[in-house]
């Protein structure tokens, strides 16, 4: 990738249309190199036909992409060699084994990519498995051996279509330690998925989509946005709702829950309880979780609709 | 990460053998193809053996031209339903288990996934009925007796011939079935047109020398004359006499616009 770009994937008014239908409206999408990156959306919205678009699975009605720096569909064919994907439900020849498989996507790639079947198949934990016909393996394991197949490139951007389906929770921590492993590595994982907590957790940046087009893309951080209530707990809860009366505190399960209007009154209302003589046991921002943001912004638009 | 220069060129043959490697690990296919050509000619060979053994003065040589010709008859029908069988699977492989949008998206160029699929299907084709072949010609001579041995230019030519022919209907099942993106249909059309329609066709002589248009009537036309006649005899339709290059060119056109078509959907499709 050139040093210059900033960004490895940028798309200008990307459009695609269904006859009448618009699926994707006028994207502009801009996914910063060395960085998770989800990318969210209520089934329906157009997540798979955006990528599908930008791995030149399907046409572009209008508008431009460029992929590491290189446009499309000129620039494909060596922007592609650096980009591994999965796409949906990863899908193999079934009766080959999942060495078998790597081999025929190893084909289609440059010569070197033979070489790292093994250390790929390592990665995801599928070596002793390796062997074994694809029609024997679990949902989880094709979506690993998904992943073993889009490192075969040694890709420098990675686009995974809802990547963790099928996985335990188990598998889940595992997927996220690897993910977090590739972009030390210097790449970039765009993860499309409907698991917010999931992405939340993986995740520096999202866009969320709406009806083909983006609602809003941001940092995880700005996204959810700074704590505006704190909960409060104290040895005597009642006594500390009347000190915090000015504050407008709320009895909730387990003490308190009060706005604040910044990080200073946090300090504010733990000096005043404990002038007060109250012992205080808890006092813990309360921040938006994506999940709440992602049905807010959603259902905002539901109802404008 | 390992930087890798983008202009490193792709080898043909990697991807080949990645073709090879899916037709021969299909166990019901190899099974199939096998039993239509290697398994057939021994049969063929057994039968004839046998019928000398018991009964040399009613049944001549198991070897020798008269039975080149027939295997060569036999090799050409059993053996084109096996290039359909392969060819249809070449062509659509991949897009029935789903593995085109897999390799589409590494960004190899469609037209040379399309591409490896020729000779790597071909590869099959002729390992069975060059195999096939290879049996019936030692047979020919080794059982040849008090008959006259095929000759080496005898032998090589209806070699040729038959892989011409199968060759042929893998080209054209390959090409139909990348173009509609379907293994199934391709093999229901090309069987029943092969096998029932043609010689049905070929035998209405009111349609004259529109009949030299169909790969049958082109393929028998080309077959060597030592061992015309004897195909000749096995099926129903008179023989049609014409050029050798016109005899060609109807075979590569139908090869060429099957493969055009394949290619164009290849091309076009959303993965």
């Amino acid at each position: 990738m050139n040093a210059n770009n900033t960004y490895v994937v940028e798309t200008t008014a990307l459009t695609k249309r269904f006859g009448a239908r618009v699926a994707v409206d006028k994207v502009d999408l801009r996914i910063p190199a060395g960085s998770v990156f989800g990318y969210l959306g209520p089934n329906g919205a157009g997540k798979t036909t955006l990528i599908r678009m930008l791995l030149g699975l399907t046409s572009i009605s209008s508008g431009s992409v460029r992929i590491l720096g290189l446009p499309m569909p000129s620039g494909r064919a060596e922007a592609l060699g650096r980009v591994g994907a999965i796409v949906e439900e990863p899908r193999f020849h079934r009766y080959l084994s999942g060495r078998e498989n790597l081999h025929v996507a190893a084909a289609a790639r440059e010569p070197e990519a033979h070489v790292r079947i093994d250390g790929a198949l390592a990665r995801v934990g599928l070596s002793k498995r390796a062997d074994e016909k694809v029609s024997a393996y679990s949902l989880g394991m094709r979506q690993r051996l998904g992943v073993a197949r889009a490192l075969l490139g040694d890709p420098e951007l990675l686009i995974l279509d809802e990547p963790m389906n099928g996985l335990d929770p188990a598998g889940m921590e595992e997927f996220r330690f690897m993910i977090r492993g590739l972009v030390a590595e210097g790449r970039t994982v765009v993860l499309s998925s409907h698991l917010l907590d999931e992405v939340e957790k993986t995740a520096d940046a999202i866009a969320i989509v709406d009806q083909g087009r983006i609602v809003v893309q941001g940092s995880i951080d700005e996204l959810t946005g700074r704590a505006a209530t704190v909960i409060v707990a104290t040895a005597d809860d009642r006594r500390a709702q009347a000190l915090l009366a000015g504050y407008g505190a709320v009895p909730v399960d387990g003490g308190l829950r009060v706005p604040i209007a910044d990080d200073n009154a946090s300090a504010a209302i733990n000096r005043l309880l404990v002038e007060a003589g109250l012992d205080v046991f808890r006092l813990e921002p309360e921040r938006a979780t994506l999940e709440r943001r992602f049905l807010e912004i959603t259902s905002r638009l539901e109802e404008a609709a | 990460m390992t930087a890798l220069a983008p202009s490193i060129p792709f080898r043909r043959p990697r991807l080949v053998s990645a073709e090879v490697l899916k037709l021969r690990k299909r166990r019901g296919l190899v099974a199939t193809a096998g039993l239509l050509t290697v398994v057939a000619i021994l049969i063929t060979y057994a039968i004839l053996i046998s019928l000398h053994a018991a009964n040399p003065a009613h049944h001549g040589p198991a070897g020798g031209i008269t039975n080149l010709g027939h295997t060569l008859w036999l090799l050409n029908a059993l053996g084109s339903v096996a290039a359909i069988l392969i060819g249809a699977t070449a062509g659509a492989g991949d897009l029935g288990a789903g593995v085109f949008r897999e390799l589409v998206v590494t960004g190899r160029s469609r037209s040379s996934l399309f591409a490896a699929r020729i000779p790597g299907g071909l590869a099959v084709v002729v390992a069975f009925v060059g195999s096939a072949y290879a049996l019936s010609a030692v047979a020919s001579v080794a059982f040849a007796g008090s008959l006259a041995a095929p000759s080496t230019s005898l032998l090589v030519t209806g070699g040729l011939w038959v892989l011409l022919m199968t060759g042929f209907w893998f080209a054209v099942a390959l090409g139909l079935s990348s173009f509609l993106g379907s293994r199934t249909t391709p093999i229901a059309v090309l069987l029943p047109f092969h096998l029932a329609l043609s010689p049905i066709l070929i035998g209405i002589a009111v349609l004259g020398s529109g009949r030299d248009a169909l790969p049958m009537a082109a393929g028998d036309n080309l077959l060597p004359h030592a061992v015309s006649s004897v195909a000749a005899a096995t099926k129903d339709g008179p023989g049609m006499a014409a050029l050798t290059s016109v005899l060609v060119l109807v075979l590569g056109l139908w090869v060429v616009v099957s493969l055009a078509v394949g290619l164009w959907r290849t091309k076009t499709r959303d993965a």
